[in-house]
């Protein structure tokens, strides 16, 4: 697979279709993200699931292929995209985030065994470049979804409690999320958090992300990935997009003309985000 | 066109070696990427990590050599300040002999600048008067251990702690200081590990420790001894591995025998039946890790601390395994390093004595220079001299003494009646604003290098930006003082060469070379150029000359100052999770900053009733020695007739009450005790 990419990548840029191309590469004997314009260099160019392309910046907070499109406004870059890239990109597009006019998409689809360990419910992008349509994983088959779903209330939040409690405040799930780009955070507000404690305000300091995060969040996983303690932010996450899709018929990520629910104005006509950050 | 790239590089922070990228924009840093395949890190990081990119480009970055002039600092040239340093040096080498000369090399420095300082003050000054912050920190560990296994670091490596059975934590508080170590103490736990907190405080791993023994603090030997006490009454050691492996099990069974629970329950104040039961699970664990830091080692009794603490897994075989051992975990990225370097008063690199005819002359070949033989100055030495005039200059590069050492007014007699101090450093700190000369150095991030981690493994850092304004490399620096200073050495083109000196003259590092460390770190003992690394340590036999592991029988004895009517109680230094010694780095980041923008001070709400104060409310702490203001935390979390106050806040400094008395052999300063008073500011 990584032949056809690396293949393609090379055709891209040579024919110059696209001025650079956002992926992987090998560096250090690990992962790291790379802007390639020279097709030499693409004989190191990798995938990994272990590193997204999409990602936000700290402390910059911003998201990187905003950061990119601000510095080089003209270039056009080709990203080579899993589903759960895509996903972010366009819901970044949607947040006036990046210029989707100026990004060719070289979707590339994960195996079955690749959306297993992620858990992920739809392991490839819109339009698959390379690759073969893998199933998703439903939510029903992840053990602590499973096991949740019989709890009562009260056993439920004895559960969080105990999980988010290990919480050792390095904000890594907020840090890697794609999708948390708000300049002003609300994990910073002592109105909100207790500034110094450890472990932070139960069940506060999680759980604003989640409510923030339930229009927006595309189940990349990277903030479980992140977590040091090993709390299964992942399994929050995926049952609050379940409520927003039932309740609202929404799915982040998934188209960028659909509108969030949940940004509304009083008279239910909806509202777009300030532009005020716009890459272009 | 746009310039971006991530530069694979090592934490500044702690000792636990985390990796991550620094992500640049045209050379400005613009984030911090977790490395995925680092086996500590393994796409983690603290709120530190995540944030260490923040202080690099900080506006109060050091840009320009100052100079003090009628007690303003003025900006001068590299050149004049070089000079001057080097020409008031040989001055006073001349005038007044080598020895009334002194370095502080500095664990925030790479392994090539500690062995440039530690060969700096050696050859060019011609004297051993080299120490460094580790004097500060795990002294004690460098003399425990190697009395106890013949080596003086972690036996075991980070990961390993996750396969333990059972571990012991004694005077570390781990989730807040070395918070991806701590990592792996939950996934033990996750995994049916039992988990044994010895602690005064209810410091956060209390939460998932099966057994919370608060003792009193400065009674780790009694505690200690009452555990094997235990253990050796109802026939838990292994009396195999004491057979075959180690020496004086005699002495130490005939010392413990008075310590029985009940007895070590009144000195420690821990109930006897959770001495009990915390001994039973730690010896009947199939592997069983013990995992310190400052909680013991920072005591007058310093190094018997940790010599217990290899007492205690020695007599149940938990030594030369996976997942046991006993586990320093070492508080400065370099730390390890600068002591591996010899950045100390009696060792060359490797821990060669520098009262070892054989070694010095292996060094001064090397060299081809005379060097000293005998052992020079430990930090608390130096300050004593100074104050009493037999030191005439300082070098210090990279350390904040002014706020890091204990009795900070006795520090500050000591500077300011040095005839001449240069600092080098990153920041104006305290200590570089009572300086002659200020050299401006750079971050970590602005050079290339190697830190040495808390498991041994040395690694490259790798250079991120260039310099921001004139600052230098310290390698650069010490190079270029040494040449003016008349050496014919200290050519070195970069800090690779270095390194390769480095590996020529110390054994444990023999096999180490840049080109290897491209791939990955390497865990030293690494004796040889295809020699993987050595994980873990005294697997078939220990490092001592004889090959056997030494058990002590060691007494308990009372801490050097204890609470009185004066001052009644007992104070306890100690971090927060969100700052970094000094606060030099973390102070001046803004996320961290927020965090906790100043100190406190700890206290019980029954003590804090008797006196009348309050929560956040401005009290008054005195010691002997000095007297802070400084805001009260009410709460649980610190016993009765205790109160703790973390050291990282010059306005509030911990270290102007803090006893300097320190341990004879390690000569490490009792941090972790000493007695104050509290009261209401009226």
């Amino acid at each position: 697979m990584i032949g056809k990419v690396r293949e393609l990548a090379k055709e891209w840029l040579t024919t110059k279709k696209v001025d650079a191309i956002f992926g992987l590469r090998k560096q250090n004997n690990d992962v790291a993200p790379y802007l390639f314009t020279d097709v030499k260099e693409l004989k190191d160019l990798v995938l990994s699931i272990d590193n997204r392309i999409c990602f936000t910046v700290r402390p910059s907070k911003q998201n990187i292929v905003h950061l990119i499109q601000k510095n080089s406004p003209d270039m056009k870059i080709g990203i080579i995209a899993r589903g759960c890239d895509e996903r972010a990109l366009i819901e970044l597009a949607k947040r006036f985030q990046i210029d989707l006019e100026k990004i060719e998409i070289l979707g590339v689809a994960c195996t079955n065994k690749d959306a297993e360990e992620c858990l992920c419910p739809i392991p490839y992008p819109k339009t698959i470049i390379i690759g073969e349509k893998a199933e998703g994983v439903s939510l029903d088959k992840i053990k602590n979804v499973e096991s949740l779903l019989g709890k009562t209330l009260e056993e439920k939040a004895a559960f969080w409690k105990e999980q988010l409690s290990k919480c050792i405040k390095c904000y890594g799930c907020r840090n890697v999320c794609p999708m948390c780009i708000c300049k002003e955070c609300k994990l910073e507000e002592d109105l909100w958090v207790k500034s110094g404690e450890l472990p932070p305000d139960f069940p506060m300091y999680h759980f604003i992300r989640f409510y923030h995060m339930a229009d927006r969040c595309i189940e990349c996983g990277q903030c479980e990935k992140a977590c040091p303690a090993g709390i299964p932010l992942l399994t929050i996450s995926k049952l609050v997009r379940k409520d927003v899709k039932e309740l609202f018929d929404y799915e982040a990520g998934k188209d960028v003309e659909q509108e969030s629910p949940l940004v509304t104005t009083l008279d239910e006509t909806p509202l777009k985000e300030e532009a005020k950050d716009v890459a272009v | 066109m746009l310039q971006y790239k991530n530069v694979l590089t090592t934490c500044p922070y702690c000792g636990a070696g985390c990796n991550y990228y620094l992500q640049v924009f045209d050379n400005q840093i613009v984030g911090v990427l977790p490395s995925k395949t680092h086996p500590v890190s393994q796409g983690k990081l603290c709120i530190k990590g995540w944030n260490a990119g923040d202080f690099v480009n900080h506006a109060d970055r050091l840009t320009k050599p100052l100079m003090k002039k009628d007690g303003k600092f003025v900006e001068i040239s590299w050149d004049e300040a070089l000079k001057t340093v080097a020409g008031k040096l040989t001055e006073y080498k001349e005038k007044f002999g080598p020895d009334s000369l002194a370095t502080l090399s500095s664990a925030k420095c790479t392994n090539e600048e500690n062995f440039l300082m530690m060969k700096f003050a050696r050859a060019v000054l011609g004297t051993n008067n080299v120490d460094h912050c580790a004097r500060l920190c795990h002294a004690s560990t460098v003399v425990g251990l190697v009395q106890s296994f013949g080596s003086g670091a972690m036996t075991n490596s980070i990961v390993e702690l996750e396969d333990a059975d059972c571990i012991f934590i004694i005077g570390s508080n781990t989730l807040e200081q070395h918070p991806l170590v701590g990592r792996y103490i939950q996934r033990a736990k996750e995994k049916g590990a039992k988990i044994i907190v010895a602690d005064p405080r209810i410091i956060t791993l209390v939460q998932i420790a099966d057994y919370h023994l608060r003792h009193r603090p400065g009674t780790d030997v009694a505690l200690f001894n009452g555990m094997m006490n235990v253990i050796i009454s109802e026939g838990l050691e292994d009396k195999q591995f004491i057979k075959e492996r180690t020496e004086g099990i005699e002495d130490l069974t005939e010392t413990v025998k008075k310590y029985t629970p009940e007895y070590v329950a009144k000195i420690t104040g821990v109930p006897a039946e959770l001495i009990v039961e915390a001994a039973r699970t730690y010896a009947k664990a199939e592997r069983a890790a013990i995992v310190y830091s400052m909680g013991i080692t920072q005591h007058t009794t310093g190094v018997d601390n940790v010599k217990s603490s290899g007492n205690l897994a020695m007599l149940t075989g938990n030594v030369g395994k996976a997942s046991t051992g006993v586990n320093p975990l070492r508080g400065q990225n370099n730390v390890q390093g600068a002591c591996d370097m010899g950045a100390l008063p009696n060792v060359y690199s490797g821990y060669q004595n520098v009262t070892d005819e054989k070694a010095r002359a292996k060094f001064e070949e090397a060299w081809k220079t005379k060097l000293p033989d005998k052992v020079g100055l430990t930090i608390i030495e130096m300050m004593d001299n100074a104050v009493k005039g037999n030191l005439k200059a300082m070098y210090i590069m990279g350390e904040n003494p002014m706020v890091s050492d204990p009795d900070i007014n006795h520090v500050k007699e000591a500077l300011e009646n040095l005839e001449f101090l240069v600092v080098q450093d990153i920041f104006l700190t305290e200590t570089a604003q009572l300086a002659d000369i200020v050299l401006p150095a750079t971050t970590y991030a602005e050079k290339d290098g190697t830190f040495t981690s808390t498991e041994r493994l040395v690694q490259l850092i790798r250079t991120a930006i260039e310099p921001i304004g004139e600052s230098r490399p310290d390698w650069k620096i010490i190079s270029d003082l040494a040449k003016l200073m008349g050496s014919i050495d200290f050519k070195y083109n970069s800090p690779s060469e270095i390194m390769d000196e480095i590996a020529a003259l110390t054994p444990s590092y023999h096999g180490i070379s840049n080109a290897r460390l491209e791939e990955g770190g390497l865990a030293w003992p690494c004796p040889t150029s295809e020699h993987p690394g050595t994980p873990f340590l005294h697997k078939e036999k220990f490092t001592r000359p004889n090959g056997k592991g030494q058990l002590f029988g060691i007494e308990f004895k009372e801490a050097a100052e204890l609470p009185d009517k004066e001052y009644p109680f007992l104070l306890t230094t100690g971090r927060v999770t969100f700052h970094f010694h000094t606060g030099t780095m973390t102070r001046r980041t803004a996320l961290l900053d927020r965090e906790v923008p100043t100190g406190f001070v700890e206290i019980n709400p029954a003590d804090a009733e008797k006196l009348g104060i309050r929560d956040e409310e401005l009290v008054s702490v005195q010691s002997r020695r000095g007297k802070i203001e400084i805001k009260a935390m009410v709460t649980d979390r610190i016993p009765e007739n205790i109160v703790f106050i973390p050291f990282h806040f010059a306005e509030c400094a911990a270290n102007l009450l803090t006893n300097s008395a320190y341990d004879p052999v390690a000569k490490i300063p009792e941090f972790k005790v000493c007695a104050v008073k509290v009261e209401k500011i009226k």
